[in-house]
């Protein structure tokens, strides 16, 4: 059973239709790649998949259930946890308020019961703040725990808008553009973070990402979407060379010079690691449940600092 | 007495508390004095003052209420009134059985009755409110006022017709100070609520959703109930005042809540909580104060100086300005309000290092946020 089902998905605006007749799945521990030109429509897919907007046919399942009409709250609750392309956090509060707005469905106590205070509140407010704490030290952003959002950088938003993705322990993680805002250095490094945070904590992700060798790198599986349709699904390095794939991102031109314009270095870089990648045969398997139907393509990856 | 370190304290954001000396807790202790001796002594000494001091603590207890309507939740509120006037009209009711001192049983039970009723008003508003935003429920709630103060309140059996409704104090609480001591400890109760809808997951979830409702649906937070809860404790709060108001007055009467009375009433709650911070307890207390003290003030300033007739001929206009004049200040000059300046302080009471440097200034943000407050 997939961790995440979406059968003939359509959506509509107006005359418009955003996301036409759009299947996919994804499998327990896969890092699923959710690509396409701007405008293609994989925010809208995501919008969907989260229940902030209302399909006008198809459905989604999470673990075989149907929840395509459920609100997005409680489908947080369910463990699916979301990014935004923008950086989707509370503004006028601090990291650390942040990561206990985050962990709202884990609070486990009544709305009406906080108001009096009671010593478990206390208690359980303690809990949240340690998780807190832990999820900062986790992502190397203890120094920022008391900073207001507004006064940090880009890059380090994305990252703490990860780590309040994580702070609910999310079994299913959508992330909207997880490297913008992000050079290669620091996008290559998200790619290792991802890998290695799979390994931790078994979390299954879907991501729309356009930087190509950080799919290359991290994806198990890629859908590349155009005008809504689904053009190519496949292992990244089958789709990369997929002429059509091309073709919607450069307008017609021929693979080679996807090459050209995509950094060359990069992309030698990113196929570098893929060889070395596949070298690493040991595979962990998470501790409590394994893969009900297995990894697509090319398995179960150690992160790539532990694979020396 | 809890109570009123609590105001001074203000825990906003549950600080890690630097390593405090007993001497620098004594030197806190020795600065709370000319608060403590504003609070008690000078009410105390002149009924009057005492008098005056009631009705501020009921502002106050208003003001929490919009705190966390406006401040928190980010939901305007020209109908705040309303709540007040339910809360007076519930307690004044369940107390009237025709006796001249209210049995302290019946008393504690229309105090109560008087935030449960206007918790009951506030959801009803609420449930209209969650469909609407921004100036749409600006005018809802305006017209939620007035159609409960035209509609509820000149109810002439509920009312008292023309004499108003007496509403009689239990005998203990008679003396104007004694009665101010029951008022405090309704704010502290206000206070109390307000602190642990900050510290924990409510405040949390309230603020997420004024700053983004999208952002607060992916984290979990169900938007439109916890609206409705920020409509309902709202309401509570201010319904427990209009319970004390009634009793202050010693009677309900629709007039202090129709037409023009109404009105005013409503552009005072809504300046006092801008004025003094959205968001900041110690801020929109002390705001809140001011403006009930505000008549006083100016009658005996008005008095000394010999303009009394004059002022008391254009009372109405020059509290308005007034209010005015503060609120375009802080809209200008100091999004933060009365809180963002007093910061220092309470975070120094509350154990922190007195610093002017507020790490980003979280109230301005709250401004900028809530969007329908700045509709």
């Amino acid at each position: 059973m997939s961790v995440l089902e979406v059968r003939d998905l359509t959506i509509r605006f107006g005359g418009l239709t955003a996301i036409d007749n759009v299947s996919l799945a994804v499998n327990e521990w896969e890092i699923v790649g959710l690509m396409g030109p701007n405008g293609a429509g994989k925010t809208t897919a995501f919008n969907c998949i989260t229940g902030f907007y209302k399909p006008n046919a198809g459905q989604v399942f999470y673990r075989g259930e149907d929840v395509t009409r459920v609100p997005p709250h409680r489908k947080a609750a369910m463990g699916m946890g979301r990014t935004f392309q923008n950086v989707g956090m509370v503004k006028s509060e601090t990291v650390l308020e942040n990561l206990l707005t985050a962990q709202h469905t884990k609070a486990g106590y009544g709305a009406l019961k906080a108001l009096t205070g009671a010593t478990a509140i206390r208690q359980r407010e303690k809990e949240l703040t340690a998780h807190a704490d832990a999820i900062l030290e986790l992502l190397g952003l203890t120094a920022v725990r008391d900073r207001r959002l507004g006064s940090l950088p880009y890059g380090t938003l994305k990252l703490l808008e990860l780590g309040c993705a994580l702070a609910s322990d999310p079994d299913l993680l959508l992330l909207d553009e997880p490297s913008s805002g992000m050079g290669p250095e620091e996008s290559h490094e998200l790619g290792e973070r991802l890998l290695a945070l799979r390994q931790a904590l078994g979390v299954t992700m879907l991501l729309i990402e356009h930087h190509v060798p950080l799919v290359a790198a991290v994806c198990d599986y890629v859908y590349v979407l155009n005008f809504g349709k689904l053009l190519a699904e496949g292992d990244p390095d089958h789709v990369r060379n997929h002429p059509e794939v091309v073709a919607a991102y450069l307008g017609g031109e021929a693979p080679e010079e996807l090459e050209q314009t995509e950094a060359p270095d990069e992309q030698a870089a990113a196929a570098d690691e893929l060889a070395e990648v596949a070298e690493v045969a040991e595979v962990a398997e998470p501790a409590d449940s394994g893969p009900a139907t297995g990894v697509r393509k090319r398995g179960l990856r150690r992160p790539r600092k532990e694979a020396s | 007495m809890a109570a009123q370190t609590e105001v001074m304290t203000g825990f906003d954001h549950m600080p890690d508390r630097a390593r405090v000396s007993l001497g620098g807790w004594a030197l806190r202790g020795v600065c709370l004095l000319p608060v403590l001796a504003l609070v008690f002594a000078l009410p105390y000494h002149s009924d009057e003052w005492t008098n005056d001091a009631i009705y501020a603590a009921i502002f106050a207890m208003v003001g929490l209420s919009m705190n966390v309507l406006v401040g928190y939740t980010g939901q305007i509120s020209l109908g705040q009134q309303a709540f007040l006037g339910i809360g007076a009209l519930t307690a004044a009711n369940v107390v009237n059985t025709g006796t001249t001192a209210a049995d302290p049983f019946t008393f504690a039970i229309g105090i109560v009755a008087g935030a449960l009723v206007a918790a009951g008003g506030a959801a009803f508003l609420g449930v209209i409110a969650l469909r609407v935003r921004g100036l749409y429920l600006a005018l809802v709630t305006l017209v939620f006022g007035s159609v409960t103060a035209d509609a509820v309140f000149t109810i002439s059996s509920l009312n008292g017709q023309d004499a108003g409704l007496p509403a009689y104090r239990p005998t203990a609480l008679q003396g104007n100070f004694a009665f101010y001591v029951f008022a405090l400890a309704m704010v502290a109760v206000c206070i109390y609520v307000d602190v642990w809808i900050r510290r924990s997951k409510v405040g949390r979830g309230l603020i997420a959703l004024r700053d983004n409702e999208l952002v607060a649906s992916a984290f979990g937070i169900n938007v439109l109930g916890y609206k409705l809860l920020g409509f309902v404790v709202s309401g509570a709060m201010a319904g427990l005042a209009g319970g004390v108001y009634a009793f202050w007055s010693q009677e309900f009467s629709d007039k202090n809540f129709t037409s023009g009375a109404g009105f005013s009433l409503a552009l005072i709650f809504v300046v006092m909580v801008v004025v003094g911070g959205l968001g900041s307890r110690a801020g929109v207390i002390a705001a809140a104060a001011f403006f009930a003290l505000l008549d006083p003030l100016l009658t005996g300033f008005a008095h000394h100086t010999g303009w009394l007739n004059w002022y008391t001929d254009h009372k109405q206009y020059i509290q308005n300005v007034i209010g005015a004049v503060l609120l375009l200040q802080t809209v200008i000059f100091n999004p933060g309000g009365l809180g963002q300046v007093l910061r220092p302080f309470t975070q120094w009471f509350s154990g922190k290092r007195f610093s002017m440097h507020d790490e980003g200034d979280a109230a301005g943000a709250a401004l900028g946020g809530g969007s329908s407050v700045r509709a």
